[in-house]
């Protein structure tokens, strides 16, 4: 399964630059479906519709996550902007993901 | 390819699932990927080695678990899955419920869906369907129906959806396929009631149709149906969806009235100012007039008032009561006739009035010459007509030659629907008896011989029904009684004018007295002398001489209503010459054998009494001369 999202990027604020992620999950197990949750809130929360989510199931793409240095999933990688990052787990620690995308809670 | 996770499936909590962990910490290095594995954040490592894909025990037993779900769902959402390839043809059909239906995997696998045996799409369905596939949409609910080789009717829902690969490039369709011919089969049950009332419907003879409350035609039946893709006028082309009341209102020429009429009665019966309401109306049309009979009726709807309307072809009932009409005044013009011209013009009018004949022609045997002569005639007054019976005035026809010689022959009834079209004659040798028109030939008979023949000539002339064969055979009937009666009573008259005249001849006159023996009739010569005989008994008359004993004589024969011949008695005239006369009588009875008179004849006798008179003065005046003594 790889699922793209792009959220109206043109209404975006100027200012505002596009966060590019991607995701890797393991089909509907448990952990993943949970990052995709937590995900979607983090991103409607902060990013508004200033995002672009690549949603990526190992199970039928394994080789993407290799050629990306995956190991686990659930992971999340930051592609663009720099610096890029990744972080595994089922993103439920909020702070940690923000940090890791480099959005302060204040730009809330 | 999503790996098969179902089989690594390891019991939790066991020491299988306990070595994965092992393995899966070996493969992870990394702090944080170790960090979230013990955390129990993860579900699946891939192995850098391979590039397999290793669930975590709690994440696998999660997939199986909801597999399994799904694929309960999935059963009870369809019997079968599918999928093709991009040629269309079925590359794999999954579940049990494929062999439910008429088909067996093997059938299937390598085929498309239009290759199956199913009866009830046509070419043009299966275009459709293959432009879908083209456009790569989504289709659903695809009802086809195929018939097992046990015979047995099965019906399938298929329903679609095209697939993709990576790049967008087309690999086929899947989709999921549900045999539903038990839902087929509940819903034809459910129809069936339906099918029940409209086939009953359309049994029925009579024109029926169900009208809403506007006049547009919610249902009919197939009789009604016909009507309107034949019929011309009020109701033609109405069938359901159209407007009955339109038709009506927008009714013409001689149908405009019972239009109206029956729009008015319809609106009433609509609004339930009247339960029903019924009209009869004759129409026009190729096959002639026909007579209907409209019954219309109120029915509460669901929603609203909604009429019945039965129309019934009434035209044979009503061509039969015509023609009993026809018969009956036949019958009375022949009773009310006093001589056969008047009976023929009066049954010949009544018969063209009746059918809208335009003329009629009688030609009558005329049985010293055996020919059949032109005899009376009555037409509408149109130029063309009197100029068709002016130039038949004089036509004779021999037995077999035309059609009025033909009927003769045959004795029965002849038509042309069309003068100018018939197999056995040309249509200028037919112009005299049909004048390029119709025509209806039949004979008169009487005594089961044909005594003349009947002919009609119109435009509207068609080919005649039993019923109007009977009805011409009851009226040729009638009339060639009356004319033969008419013949025997003109024989009988003529016969008493010759026994008149020849009585005449014999006697000087003739007299009747009624039952007071008073002269009523005197036809003659007049004994009195002063024309004072009627009203009076002869004694009463003063002139007669006659002897007290003679008159006890007279009147005692006359009281006893006795025949008296030759009584003789002298009259003194005015001048004061006698005369004698000689009367002779007889009683008359009528009918109750009541005395009503007597009646007889009278004769001079002067000269002849004075011859004798004479005749005795000589014998006298020798007998008185002196001579011998015997002489």
């Amino acid at each position: 399964m790889t699922r793209k999202k792009m959220k109206g990027a043109a209404s975006s604020p100027a200012y505002m630059t596009v966060v590019e992620l991607r995701l890797y999950i393991a089909d509907s197990a448990p952990n993943s479906v949970r990052a995709i949750a937590n995900l979607e809130a983090i991103c409607k929360e902060y990013l508004q519709e200033s995002f672009r989510l690549e949603i990526i199931d190992v199970l039928e793409y394994p080789q993407r996550a290799l050629a990306d240095g995956v190991l686990v999933t659930p992971s999340l990688n930051k592609i663009s902007p720099s610096p890029v990052s990744m972080i595994v787990g089922n993103l439920s620690d909020t702070s940690s993901v923000l940090r890791a995308l480099g959005i302060t809670e204040h730009v809330k | 390819m999503k790996h098969d996770i179902a089989l690594s499936s390891p019991p939790a909590g066991t020491n299988a699932e306990r070595g994965i962990e092992k393995v899966i910490l070996r493969l992870v290095r990394g702090g944080p990927e170790r960090l979230a594995i013990e955390s129990g954040q993860i579900d699946a490592v891939v192995d850098p080695a391979g590039g397999n894909v290793i669930l975590l025990p709690q994440a696998q037993r999660s997939l199986v678990e909801r597999k399994s779900r799904l694929r309960k769902l999935f059963a009870l959402s369809c019997d079968w899955s599918w999928g093709q390839d991009d040629q269309y043809r079925f590359v794999s059909c999954e579940d049990a419920g494929v062999e439910n239906s008429s088909y067996r995997i093997e059938d299937i696998i390598g085929h498309t869906l239009w290759d199956l045996s199913i009866d009830n799409l046509s070419e043009t369905d299966w275009a459709t369907h293959r432009q879908q596939l083209e456009w790569r949409v989504t289709f659903r609910d695809l009802e086809v129906r195929c018939v097992d080789s046990a015979g047995a009717v099965h019906y399938l829902s298929f329903s679609g959806e095209p697939i993709f690969d990576a790049r967008d490039q087309f690999q086929g369709y899947r989709g999921i396929a549900r045999d539903i011919s038990e839902r087929k089969q509940a819903e034809a049950f459910m129809q069936e009631p339906n099918r029940y009332v409209h086939s009953n419907f359309d049994v029925l003879t009579a024109h029926v149709g169900v009208l809403d409350s506007s006049g547009v035609v919610l249902l009919a039946n197939q009789a009604w149906r016909a009507f309107a893709d034949t019929h011309i006028g009020i109701g033609a082309g109405v069938c359901e969806g159209a407007n009955y009341l339109e038709s009506c209102d927008n009714a013409g020429g001689h149908e405009r009235v019972d239009g109206i009429a029956i729009a008015a009665g319809i609106r009433q019966v609509i609004a339930g100012e009247r339960e029903s309401f019924r009209y009869e109306h004759a129409c026009d049309s190729p096959a002639g007039w026909r007579w209907f009979m409209l019954n219309i009726t109120g029915i509460a709807g669901d929603t609203a008032e909604r009429a019945v309307v039965l129309r019934e072809d009434i035209t044979e009932l009503k061509r039969g009561e015509l023609l009993l009409g026809l018969e009956y005044k036949v019958a009375r013009c022949l009773a009310e006739a006093d001589n056969a011209t008047g009976a023929l013009q009066a049954v010949i009018r009544t018969i063209c009035q009746s059918q809208g004949w335009d003329c009629g022609r009688y030609f009558r045997l005329d049985p010293a010459a055996g020919v059949l002569c032109f005899g009376e005639a009555w037409g509408v007054p149109v130029a063309a007509v009197e100029q068709f019976l002016e130039r038949s005035r004089g036509l004779v026809f021999r037995p077999g030659a035309g059609l009025t010689g033909r009927v003769f022959q045959s004795g029965q009834p002849l038509w042309i629907p069309d003068g100018a079209r018939d197999t056995g004659a040309s249509p200028a040798a037919l112009a005299p008896e049909t004048g390029g028109e119709g025509v209806f030939v039949f004979p008169i008979t009487a005594q089961n011989k044909t005594v003349g023949v009947l002919a009609f000539t119109s435009r509207t002339v068609r080919e005649p029904d039993n019923r109007m064969l009977q009805a011409v055979q009851s009226i040729g009937g009638q009339l060639g009684q009356f004319l033969q009666r008419q013949q025997a009573a003109d024989a009988l008259r003529r016969s008493e004018a010759r026994f008149r005249k020849l009585t005449e001849l014999s006697v000087d006159w003739r007299w009747e007295m009624d039952s007071d023996f008073r002269f009523t009739q005197y036809i003659g010569s007049d004994v009195s002398g002063k024309g004072e005989v009627l009203g009076k008994t002869l004694w009463e008359l003063p002139n007669i001489v006659l002897s007290d004993a003679e008159w006890i004589t007279h009147k005692s024969q006359l009281s006893a209503r006795w025949s008296f011949c030759d009584f003789e008695f002298a009259a003194v005239h005015p001048d004061g010459q006698t005369g004698y006369y000689s009367i002779s009588g007889e009683p008359v009875y009528d009918e109750a054998g009541t005395f009503t008179g007597y009646c007889g004849t009278g004769m001079d006798i002067t000269s002849r009494k004075a011859a004798e008179i004479a005749l005795r003065e000589s014998e006298a005046r020798l007998r008185a001369l002196p001579g011998p003594a015997s002489v």
